[in-house]
């Protein structure tokens, strides 16, 4: 176990590095962000003093590692178009976007799960070819026509919640659902593929043969085994969630880190950008871990070793 | 049978999840606080920084710095130098300005107003990174600030100026002694100045919530509260309008401004004072542009009325020179649609047959891609061989300040009342000259203009060298680009070209 976890560190550590990098050099090569910042008729001495004092005249590696460096103690620098600590800035938004993250993936596991299940054991009935086309057709509609149809009716017709921003539970039912609904679809759909492979295995026919309780045959032998690519995929849902839902944070007016994440992208706000990729990068590793510990719970053949 | 039980507890489970949404949809809706004293104005982008002397968009940042700080004048709508700060001003020679300062003006943290303040501003602005934002110092030359009394001070620059004015009111004051000795991060978030609102939170890309100065020195506005929102996305900005959660709706493109008419909302469109055009690049790589006989068959050959009919809803006109009015000189003939001159003149410049000619456009303005287009067809129709093509934002105005476009490229310029500006983007080597245009007559009239003091005078100057430029045709002359607002029928305000929104003079009915 300690040898696993030791790995496991040691690859996130790879992971962050490339991934800083790659940010790094990335950002860099879509040009100077002081031609963005300055007005459009400051002069050219206007915008050499501001790249000086941004640190953008210094070389290329110079500036990577002085990033490093400061990253290790735990500074992420400061953001060049808004001056204050990226840090700040992310820790900021993490309320909003962990909220809005986890109700939408609770909620889409509440309804893939059992959905996902229930069609696999009604299959090729009405049921499930319902529910097989509405979750192919969540899957295809895209976020931000859900989302605006759904503020279309709750909100300028009914005028039963708002229409976007950030404050009391009622702000959140609308993005969440936006985002849960096509979750679910994607989960739905694999929930009832896994646990139909399952139902069809070998050892489910063999323990139904041995006479065990139906009851037994499904949460024991079925369910846990269905679960296993389900945890997968929800694992990385959960991850991008945390890692920003532009579209759906941008119809809302949500303020969370995938609007911070692509503005800095757009203002070429390199100490930002790294420090949310940064961010974004080890939400995904660190899921990923407890993906991986899940499926000792759920499997207890898979060993960590 | 198995399959019977198991749909039975699946039926369960979806039962419970259906509840759970059930639960979510009655939670009790928002109350909609009808209270007329809060203004909301929804715009696309938040503010980047409350440091005034960071102010590098008209709004929301510049809309937001305009009502927690005051500068010596204020600019009206239409350009007109108005007393702030200053009560009064006049020249005492060629280079020096005097102003007399408001007294018994405070700041929202204790501290007074007086001369001393503003000469501690003014140095500040001078110095990085304010001094890449804040063109005081560069527009007008200014070299000194000194103080005569505490509600003194002259004002000299290096050379007789006539934007002294201009650009004073984007020159704001904040309280001196906390804005030097404060840590940068802390002014730019929590700013102190003597304007009429003062601020009361700020969640970023979320609301920025104002709230009256009750020790302002003028008259005290109407609205009580004032939220900026930021709403990303424009349609969701109008339905807010729609759902009466905002009064002012911003960044809205003419499209989909009907969107905003409602029982409790309107459009309202606003000539705007950006001047729209295709930059003719003479350093590009088509040397036929070089020619003005070329440049001027470009303007002949492309419909600009019908394009406005048809693209922009004919909500706005075509630009009159390369000056705004009401400073434009008026004897300047436009280029008639004129397929037939426009061959006539390139066959007169060596071109018969046309050339190849790209056309940019960036995201930076709305239409960019159709414009493009629709000005391609036109080209084509005489003989030129386009192709349009789409830039990067950031690697647009890179190209612009290098001048390194390919041919002709879709620009606008300068939201500005101020004609000596105006005009000198257009000298030889400005760093905003990004077509490359360079006429040693037209340098010296502008140079001349912008140092006599006298307006009659001036005045001939500036029409003399808008006649030259507009007739060597550095640029594919096309509108002034529409503004949009949507904006609640209970709030009576006359939103400004220039796009700065001012809460404080908006009537809550």
């Amino acid at each position: 176990m300690l040898r696993f976890l030791l790995r496991r560190l040691f690859m996130a550590v790879i992971v962050l590095l490339v991934v800083s990098f790659g940010t790094f050099i990335i950002g860099h090569l879509t040009g100077d962000p002081v031609e963005l910042m300055a007005p459009e008729n400051a002069t050219r001495e206007a915008k050499d003093e501001l790249r000086s004092y941004l640190g953008l005249d210094r070389p290329l590696l110079v500036q990577y590692f002085s990033f490093i460096g400061n990253a290790l103690r735990g500074d992420l620098g400061f953001s060049f178009v808004q001056q204050t600590a990226v840090s700040d800035l992310i820790l900021e938004r993490l309320p909003a976007t962990l909220q809005l993250a986890a109700t939408g993936f609770v909620l889409s596991l509440l309804i893939a799960v059992p959905l996902g299940i229930f069609i696999a054991l009604n299959r090729n009935t009405v049921w499930d070819f319902l529910a097989t086309s509405v979750a192919m057709i969540g899957q295809s509609a895209p976020n931000f026509w859900i989302g605006l149809m759904l503020i279309a009716l709750f909100a300028v017709q009914l005028r039963l919640l708002p229409v976007s921003g950030y404050g009391g539970i009622s702000y959140l039912i609308l993005p969440a659902i936006t985002i849960a609904l096509q979750s679910a679809a994607r989960l739905t759909r694999l929930m009832r593929a896994s646990m139909l492979e399952v139902l069809n295995a070998d050892y489910v026919r063999t323990a139904r043969a041995k006479g065990l309780r139906q009851k037994t045959v499904l949460w024991v032998h079925s369910f846990r085994n269905a679960m296993i690519p389900v945890v997968t995929m929800a694992g990385l849902e959960l991850a991008e969630l945390i890692g920003g839902a532009f579209i759906t944070e941008t119809i809302f007016a949500w303020p969370g880190v995938g609007r911070l994440a692509v503005n800095a992208v757009y203002q070429r706000d390199f100490p930002l950008l790294q420090g949310v990729v940064l961010f974004a990068a080890t939400a995904f590793v660190l899921i990923n871990f407890l993906v991986d510990l899940l499926y000792v719970v759920i499997d207890p053949r898979v060993k960590l070793s | 049978m198995f399959r019977k039980t198991s749909s039975r507890l699946a039926r369960q489970l979806m039962l419970s999840s259906a509840v759970a949404l059930t639960m979510a949809a009655a939670l009790p809706a928002p109350t909609w606080a009808q209270d007329n004293e809060t203004i909301t104005i929804a715009s696309a982008n938040d503010v980047i920084s409350l440091d005034p002397h960071m102010l590098n968009s008209n709004h929301p940042t510049g809309s937001v710095i305009w009502s927690i700080f005051d500068s010596l004048v204020r600019r009206a709508p239409d350009g007109t130098p108005e007393p702030r700060l200053a009560t009064s001003w006049e020249r005492m020679d060629d280079v020096t300005w005097r102003f007399h300062l408001r007294e018994g003006v405070t700041f929202t943290n204790g501290e007074p107003f007086n001369a001393e303040a503003v000469k501690v501003n003014f140095e500040r602005m001078n110095t990085a990174p304010f001094s890449t934002y804040q063109q005081l110092h560069d527009q007008t030359g200014l070299k000194e600030v000194n103080v005569i009394d505490d509600y003194t001070i002259d004002l000299v620059t290096e050379a007789p100026t006539v934007n002294m004015l201009y650009w004073l009111a984007e020159a704001f004051i904040s309280a001196p002694k906390y804005m030097t000795e404060s840590a940068p991060d802390k002014v730019a978030n929590e700013p102190v100045g003597s304007g009429p609102y003062k601020l009361e939170s700020w969640q970023r890309d979320d609301r920025l919530t104002l709230t009256v100065n009750e020790d302002y020195w003028g008259e005290a506005p109407d609205a009580e509260t004032v939220v900026f929102r930021v709403v990303p996305e424009t349609s969701s900005r109008l339905n807010e309008l729609r759902a009466g959660t905002a009064d002012i709706a911003v960044d809205i493109t003419p499209d989909i401004a009907g969107q905003a008419d409602s029982d409790i909302s309107s459009a309202v469109y606003v000539e705007g004072l950006r001047k729209m055009h295709m930059g003719i690049n003479l350093n590009g790589e088509q040397p036929a542009l070089k020619d003005p006989k070329v440049r001027q068959a470009l303007n002949h050959a492309v419909d600009v009325d019908t394009i406005i009919t048809a693209l922009l809803d004919g909500k706005t006109v075509p630009i009159p020179s390369i000056v705004n009015p009401p400073n434009n000189n008026p004897d300047l003939k436009r280029f008639e649609y004129d397929p037939e001159k426009a061959r006539a003149l390139l066959a007169e410049a060596g071109y018969p047959d046309g050339f190849p000619l790209t056309i940019q456009y960036s995201t930076r303005y709305a239409g960019g891609k159709e414009v493009s287009e629709v000005v391609a067809s036109y080209l084509s129709e005489v003989g030129i061989q386009p192709t349009v093509e789409a830039v990067e934002l950031g690697q647009f105005r890179e190209m612009l300040a290098n001048t390194s476009t390919k041919g002709i490229y879709f620009m606008g310029w300068a939201a500005l009342i101020n004609p000596s500006v105006e005009l000198v983007i257009l000298t030889c080597g400005h760093v905003d000259n990004s077509s490359g245009y360079c006429n040693e007559e037209y340098d010296a009239l502008v140079k001349k203009a912008s140092q006599t003091l006298d307006d009659a005078e001036r005045k001939k100057l500036e029409f003399q060298a808008q006649e030259i430029v507009w007739n060597d045709a550095p640029w594919l002359y096309l509108w002034r680009l529409p503004v949009v607002f949507g904006k609640a029928n209970n709030i009576t305000y006359d939103l400004r070209a220039d796009n700065y929104v001012e809460p404080y003079l908006m009537i809550v009915e």
